[in-house]
């Protein structure tokens, strides 16, 4: 059960519906709604047979040939019935009527999380280094992973990585379109733990036959295969198709479980890759049984190193726990690149109370992440990515001015091949084909169309990066600094460290050392 | 006549790259081995014998080669395996054939805790005890216990088979005593003919899951 039933209201504009002057003639709303919305009569008549039933996907108001829809969402009960909001009474009702938790996906929804958009970037004036010119002068947004480590370095065009997301989760579709858009941007696109897609290898790398004959894409990207809690799929040879392993700790929608995929996902497809029954949950386990020590992560690496005959990078994805001493543990156990995902972050199914209320929000992650890799001596070294709720070139810039390397899309990848954020993408059916198995609405996605669609965003996102960096007087993305940035209130800049803006100094538990994280638990 | 590859005091760079060159011309035998984690990994040929104790991990994504050990082996044997067959004469630790696809991994002496987790297809035989929690989330393969299991055997069985011939402490969730069939003790007969283990196939119960989708309805 979706968790937002009952949020949007569905208006069919009667004086433009084909079917409302022609019953029978048009019933295309019926026939692209995957939650069963509409209805058609014995005479021919569509009607709203379900409101509450309504995601807010928008696929009916896309298709509909009079451009009679409108979806909306419904009036805000905050004012006047809070805390007993319609999705609130909606959920209680569930559980009363199943017996049941609420599952979803696609990351925390509504309230208060402190986030990028309390930062303002510093631009160059008199007093700082000139601006650089972003029409006619260069800006370096290279970043290498694994220098020094492997024999095959992972050189990203941009700053910017695909997030994990498995086959299962995502449709083969989706999965291929990821790879296409990776192929044109010279970015990372990871296989999550759902296995390996085989036409994944070839389209990232450009080419759009098996035989790799016919190069289409330039200039080529590169795929990220995980090693993760449930393994689902991995064999030496699937370590050795990869550009880099991703050892996966944990993630933003879930920390502290693994991986779960809902039943009514796991086609035989997907159950092939996976090797588990049709139709059967696919449960990852929260931890590692095949590490019990902290030794243990370390040897886990180097044996994975030799498997893959040295050959490429190692990295890990985090949860947002405890940044500073997990990212340690991660450089400790031999990482050349770490990915934190944050408490916005989610793109796969998780309870509901987990995505919700469980996890530390991106922004605040960056400081002792940063920190902790500078008391290692290997901040620039080991990247740091930052996940979770990551939207445009402006959380770009922050984070990377924070201290992060590079940052990585989840929802917002899936948003540019078309998603509308309707949140049922646990639930499988996906209007768009996007977190679909079933072959009705994967047909939907073209994986080339979608691919460019992503190229696109990666591409224009660069360019807004771009711009930002330049007009604060860098030419390369890797010098920009927390001088770069401003807190606009005094709760960010007390959880980041930043300077407040009038104030122009840090909070002062900042000033003498305390607050970055390395003195407390984190 | 083997050919030998001298681990002491070596890293598992060095020997595994040396093992790499070896396995193409014959067996191998590896001595001073206990100290290296993850030796023989992702092997997809060679017949190599660990002449003392081996370390963790090892055998780990093995792919199709046979290794043997002539003593004791460390945690996570065999972890992950796809192919390939892992013997242990001695005593094997934590996560025996941990997250396996195929193959098979036998332990002649007693086996830790978690043996056969999340197994997703191999055939895991041990001659001796097993600890606690063995077979838990197992989706497929067979698990084959001679002696006896400690708690939670089973837990949360998807798929797959295990034979017990001893006894057990508790039972997992979503387990079910089974029948026996002939064709069961004609595998396990087959199983203990293939791996020189002594044991009577009659003297066997079966265990297999309840239902298949345990979890969230």
């Amino acid at each position: 059960m979706p968790p937002v039933n009952g949020t949007f209201c569905v208006t069919v504009m009667k004086d433009r519906c084909i079917n409302a002057g022609m019953p029978g003639k048009c019933a295309t709303c019926v026939e692209v709604c995957p939650h069963d919305v509409y209805a058609i009569d014995a005479s021919g008549n569509v009607y709203v047979q379900n409101y509450n039933a309504c995601v807010g996907c928008r696929i009916c108001s896309e298709f509909c040939p009079e451009d009679a829809i409108r979806i909306n969402p419904a009036e805000s009960e905050i004012m006047t019935r809070s805390p007993w909001t319609f999705p609130q009474i909606e959920e209680i009702h569930y559980k009363a009527q199943t017996g049941q938790y609420q599952l979803r996906g696609f990351g925390t929804m509504g309230g208060y999380v402190p986030s990028f958009d309390n930062i303002t970037i510093v631009p160059s004036q008199i007093s700082s280094p000139a601006p650089r010119d972003k029409y006619r002068e260069e800006c370096n947004m290279e970043v290498v992973i694994g220098e020094g480590t492997c024999e095959h370095p992972i050189r990203l065009h941009y700053p910017f990585v695909f997030a994990a997301m498995s086959f299962g989760a995502l449709s083969k579709e989706a999965r291929m379109a990821l790879a296409i858009g990776a192929a044109q941007t010279g970015i990372i696109t990871d296989t999550g733990e759902g296995g390996l897609v085989q036409d994944e290898t070839w389209l990232v790398k450009g080419f759009e036959n098996k035989e790799r004959t016919l190069k289409r894409w330039e200039p080529g990207g590169y795929l990220v295969v995980q090693w993760s809690t449930g393994r689902w799929g991995v064999s030496a040879d699937y370590l050795r198709a990869g550009d880099a392993v991703e050892i996966k700790i944990g993630q933003g929608a879930k920390p502290g479980m693994g991986g779960h995929l809902l039943g009514a996902k796991v086609t035989a497809e997907v159950a092939a890759v996976r090797g588990i029954p049709i139709g059967s949950d696919a449960l990852s386990p929260c931890r590692y049984y095949d590490v019990t020590d902290p030794a243990d992560m370390k040897r886990m690496v180097a044996f994975i190193r030799d498997v893959t005959d040295y050959q490429v990078p190692i990295l890990f994805k985090l949860g947002p726990s405890r940044p500073y001493a997990d990212i340690k543990a991660c450089v400790e156990a031999g990482a050349d690149m770490i990915s934190i995902d944050g408490l916005v972050g989610g793109t796969g199914a998780s309870p509901a109370v987990v995505t919700q209320g469980v996890g530390i929000p991106t922004v605040a992650l960056i400081p002792p992440a940063v920190q902790a890799l500078k008391d290692m001596g290997v901040h620039r070294k080991v990247k740091l990515f930052v996940l979770g709720g990551m939207r445009n070139g402006l959380d770009a810039y922050k984070a990377m001015a924070m201290g992060a390397d590079g940052i990585g899309f989840g929802a917002a990848a899936e948003i540019a091949m078309g998603c509308r954020a309707c949140m049922s993408c646990s639930s499988g059916k996906c209007a768009y084909g996007i977190c679909a198995q079933d072959p009705v609405l994967r047909a939907r996605l073209n994986p080339v169309e979608a691919g460019q669609r992503l190229a696109n965003f990666i591409k224009a996102t660069a360019e807004e990066l771009k711009i930002l960096t330049m007009l604060s007087g860098h030419d390369d993305v890797g010098d920009l600094s927390e001088e770069d940035l401003r807190a606009m209130e005094p709760n960010i800049a007390a959880i980041t460290g930043l300077k407040l803006v009038g104030y122009e100094r840090p909070m002062p538990w900042w000033e003498n050392g305390r607050g970055n994280g390395s003195n407390g638990n984190q | 006549m083997s050919l030998v590859v001298d681990a002491k005091g070596r890293d598992l760079r060095s020997v595994s790259a040396e093992l790499k060159e070896q396995v193409a011309k014959g067996p191998v035998k590896v001595r001073g081995a206990a100290h290296l984690h993850g030796l023989v990994a992702g092997f997809k040929s060679g017949d190599v014998t660990i002449t003392g104790n081996a370390g963790d991990y090892l055998g780990a994504l093995n792919d199709g080669a046979v290794i043997r050990v002539q003593r004791n082996a460390g945690r996570y044997l065999a972890d992950n395996m796809t192919r390939g067959t892992v013997i242990v004469e001695g005593d094997a630790g934590y996560g025996v054939g941990a997250y396996c696809y195929g193959g098979a991994a036998v332990v002649k002496g007693n086996a830790g805790d978690f043996a056969a987790v999340m197994n997703k297809g191999a055939s895991i035989i041990v001659k001796g005890d097993v600890g606690d929690e063995v077979a838990t989330y197992m989706l497929a393969g067979d698990l084959v216990i001679v002696g006896n299991a400690g708690k939670n055997l089973g837990n949360y069985l998807i798929r797959g088979n295990i034979y017990i011939a001893g006894q057990w402490e508790t039972l997992g969730h979503n387990t079910l005593l089974a029948e026996m069939t002939e064709s069961d003790r004609a595998k396990l007969r087959g199983y203990f003919d293939e791996y020189g283990i002594e044991a009577d196939p009659a003297a066997f119960k079966k265990i297999v899951r309840l239902s298949e989708k345990p979890f969230y309805k």
